[in-house]
């Protein structure tokens, strides 16, 4: 059905009437049309139609019925002859989703317009299908568009633009829901990751015997020329991970949110856990060192000011898989801390998180390939009440 | 029921008509790819397509099936680069069908390939195990169950099962209920969602009854010797049974995942206050690896009954029953069987007193020692002989044990939990003493100097 509709109101123009609209029968088509999709929350309709004017002053009436358009939003732009086709003013009838247009052209002549505007109601949502290679280095990207027209408005053989990729000449209904592919790029190479998460994972997974603690893993990839990628940044989308099975199929691997990614910056997507390597961390032993007591000559009255805590962490980190892991550690120290003693290297991502990256070796036939990471730090703890600057250090 | 329906539409000129509608194709094969972490399984189908140099539409609808339409995909299998899958349109009004629009450069009969996830279907994991009489050795064997309850009927179809666990988004069986596809940017009148609850229930509903039906299939399981051929894939395992299985819609099957193996199991019990409370816990250990008959591939979740020969005429009682996680290759396995009376664990406070009082300069109390004495009574009352672990549970870091005794072999489990490791002969009786000291107050500031 089409809803929008542009009307051609001719009023001779005379300075004492201007009361009543007369809507004449000229009702130009749309001529080409753009349904543009680069904003995620808005979508810009233009659409052009050939104005029949008369030399003078015209009335042109823009009307819609059943669609949600930001009134605000539309605007008209003349192609043709914009030096001699002016739009001078803009008024809207009371009570009626309309608006005319006055325009002014030095002689009768077709005239080309582009009218644009928002229209609620149809939108895009981008996804995006990735095929990765057997041994997990590179996969086969898609993305789509989803096109989701709820607008109450048809378009036939309009051109649909997100901001790169192709650009398709397709009908749309109303209530119409149009999936197409935008682009493709193959073969490009991701990383494989897994990460434990101190933070948030289960330490030690005896205390859950019914259950596997799996290892998230992800595949990174980078939006940049080295990537195959990099022109543009990369829409955010649902990500659908399949992985070539060696028998002329594929598997569903998992999928996840992408984020938006701009040209240079990485992205991680999780396809699911691996249950293969096993992180048992254990806190071996915490001791209270330097203890400073208020001075009360009653020992009962004496109030605890300051302390450092000590503690001593094991992780012992077990690869099951017949392929080697790197696995990326991450691990909370809270507060005022010192590191006393570490086997393994690690970076500091920010005053109370630490970062490791622990390279696991396959499993061999004695069994899995075991490394195990012992730190230990201390903690200094201060009364809550206690105002740091009196402590004589 | 066959409820997923593909109609070509050929059209000599590119105009949107209804135009004449020649081929059915029936399905050529089809593969489904089970995960039992979710609710999803991958179809993949081919079909052989008559197709038309031009624009070809096809029309794909599934009705009654529990198909996520936003994981369609459709592929030619021939002549790739001169046949162009343009677009999937979800039309307006009509739900579970979509259509496709083709441009082909050639003409005749092509294989097509059209992929999508159902929800319905599901696999799992369960297992049998035989104790021989002296209980040392454990025949094992694996079976999987796949259950049908996706509205499709699937025939001689080539099944493979996942294990693993994915990260999934959404729900397959929400994105297949879904009004539209994709959703609507606009809000569903309130009137339209209360319709779809309604019909959700209902839904629900006869999703029950096909589980009723199902245990009818159950009493009647099909036994079959395939071959499953097992392989890793990223974080996964892939087992694709050999042949194909005609799984039709309300049906499960039974088929066996790995033949009787003889494993050599060790009998442990565990005795752990923090864990357990005051009983002692039946395990059946032995480990995913060659020695133990085992070590191919990891072994999928499940549950695990175990009976027990009981005389040579191969009689069975029924020892009990074990859920156990996933099990990578050279792991332990240790299978919790519940409490049980036949093995005793008894700790016993048999002294307690303290000692190394220090005071401040006004005659207070600031630091003492708590020396305790226990003793660790273990009889084992079977006929055969069982290991056991004790671990003990303090309620300070500030700790030292003296053992007495030859068994006093323990090992640091972390902070405040040791671990004592000990073999009972059958019908035995052991006993070890330990003695623990804990620092307190100023006591505590000594430990550490002592200790440094």
């Amino acid at each position: 059905m089409k809803i929008i509709r542009t009307i051609l109101v001719l009023v001779m123009v005379m300075a004492t009437m201007a009361q009543g609209r007369i809507k004449l029968v000229a009702l130009p088509e749309r001529a080409d049309s753009i349904v543009r999709l680069d904003n995620p929350q808005f979508t810009l309709i233009e659409e052009e139609r050939v104005l029949t004017l008369q030399q003078g002053v015209n009335k042109v009436d823009f009307s819609w019925k059943g669609v949600n358009i930001d009134v605000d939003s539309i605007r008209l732009s003349v192609i043709d002859h914009p030096d001699e086709v002016k739009l001078l003013n803009v008024s809207y009838p009371p009570n009626e989703a309309a608006l005319v247009w006055e325009i002014s052209s030095n002689q009768a002549r077709e005239e080309t317009v582009r009218i644009s505007y928002l229209l609620g109601g149809i939108d895009r949502l981008v996804t995006y299908k990735a095929v990765a290679d057997k041994d997990e280095t590179q996969v086969d990207l898609k993305s789509y568009i989803v096109l989701r027209n709820f607008s109450g408005e048809d378009f036939d053989n309009t051109q649909i633009v997100l901001d790169y990729g192709q650009t398709f000449m397709r009908d749309i209904r109303h209530e119409e829901t149009k999936q197409l592919q935008f682009f493709k790029k193959t073969e490009v190479p991701i990383t494989k990751i897994w990460t434990f998460d101190a933070r948030s994972m289960v330490w030690d997974p005896e205390t859950v015997p019914d259950q596997n603690i799996g290892i998230p893993v992800s595949y990174r990839i980078v939006n940049d020329k080295k990537s195959k990628l990099g022109d543009n940044a990369l829409w955010d989308g649902k990500t659908r991970i399949y992985q070539n099975d060696g028998h002329d199929s594929t598997i569903f691997l998992g999928e996840d949110n992408a984020p938006m990614t701009p040209v240079g910056e990485k992205v991680e997507l999780k396809l699911g856990n691996s249950r293969d390597i096993v992180v048992t961390q254990r806190k071996m032993d915490t001791k209270d060192i330097n203890k400073i007591f208020t001075k009360e000559s009653d020992y009962r009255n004496r109030r605890l000011v300051m302390f450092d805590r000590e503690e001593l962490i094991t992780a012992k980190i077990e690869n099951f898989k017949d392929k080697t892991a790197t696995l990326t550690m991450i691990q909370q120290i809270p507060g005022e801390w010192e590191m006393l003693d570490c086997n393994m290297k690690y970076t500091r991502k920010d005053n109370n998180t630490i970062e490791f990256e622990v390279k696991l070796p396959a499993r061999s036939a004695d069994g899995p390939a075991k490394k195990e990471l012992e730190m230990k730090y201390v903690i200094r703890h201060i009364r809550a009440n206690q105002q740091p600057r009196v402590i004589n250090r | 029921m066959k409820k997923i329906i593909i109609v070509l539409m050929m059209l000599a000129v590119p105009v949107l008509a209804k135009v004449d509608l020649t081929t059915l194709p029936a399905r050529d094969s089809v593969q489904l790819t089970i995960y039992n972490s979710a609710d999803i399984t991958l179809a993949r189908e081919s079909r052989d397509l008559t197709i038309r140099e031009g624009l070809n539409r096809l029309q794909f609808s599934w009705a009654n099936t529990l198909i996520d339409p936003t994981s369609l995909e459709m592929m030619a299998l021939a002549h790739q680069s001169d046949i162009d899958v343009m677009d999937l349109t979800f039309p307006p009004r009509v739900r579970e069908l979509g259509l496709w629009n083709i441009q082909s450069e050639v003409s005749g009969k092509t294989p097509f390939e059209i992929s999508y996830f159902t929800s319905g279907i599901s696999w799992r994991a369960f297992y049998m195990g035989t104790l021989s009489e002296n209980e040392s050795k454990m025949t094992l064997q694996g079976y999987v169950r796949v259950t049908n309850n996706s509205g499709e009927d699937y025939e001689n179809a080539q099944v493979r099962m996942v294990v693993g666990e994915i990260n999934l988004l959404d729900q397959i069986s929400m994105l297949a209920q879904r009004q539209y596809p994709y959703g609507s940017p606009m809000p569903i009148p309130k009137a339209f969602r209360e319709t779809e609850t309604l019909s959700r229930k209902s839904n629900t509903r006869s999703l029950g009854m096909l589980a009723d039906g199902l245990m009818m299939a159950e009493s009647a399981p099909a036994m079959m010797a395939k071959d499953v051929m097992k392989e890793s894939l990223s974080e996964y395992q892939l087992y694709s049974i050999e042949g194909t299985e005609t799984i039709s819609n309300g049906w499960s099957k039974r088929l066996p995942s790995f033949k009787p193996k003889d494993v050599p199991v060790k009998n442990l019990y565990k005795y752990e206050e923090r864990m357990y409370g005051p009983n002692v816990i039946r395990f059946l250990s032995f480990k995913n690896d060659k020695e133990h008959e085992l070590g191919d591939s990891p072994i999928p979740e499940g549950v695990l009954k175990v009976y027990r020969n009981v005389d040579a005429q191969s009689h069975l009682a029924y020892t009990g029953q074990s859920g156990f996680k996933y099990i990578p290759v050279g792991e332990d396995v240790e299978l919790n069987l519940g409490a049980v009376g036949n093995v005793v664990v008894e700790p016993k406070l048999m002294d307690y007193k303290t000692d190394n009082y220090r005071f401040d300069g006004n005659g207070n109390i600031k630091g003492w020692d708590e020396i305790r004495t226990f003793k660790v009574e273990l009889k084992n009352t079977r006929e055969i002989p069982v290991k056991l672990e004790i671990k003990r549970n303090f309620d300070s870091s500030y700790w030292t044990i003296k053992n007495e005794g030859k068994y006093g072999e323990y090992e640091k489990i972390d902070l405040d939990t040791v671990k004592y490791t000990i073999e009972l002969a059958a019908r035995a009786k052991k006993e070890f003493s330990y003695e623990l000291t804990t620092y307190n107050g100023s006591r505590m500031d000594e430990f550490i100097k002592a200790n440094r």
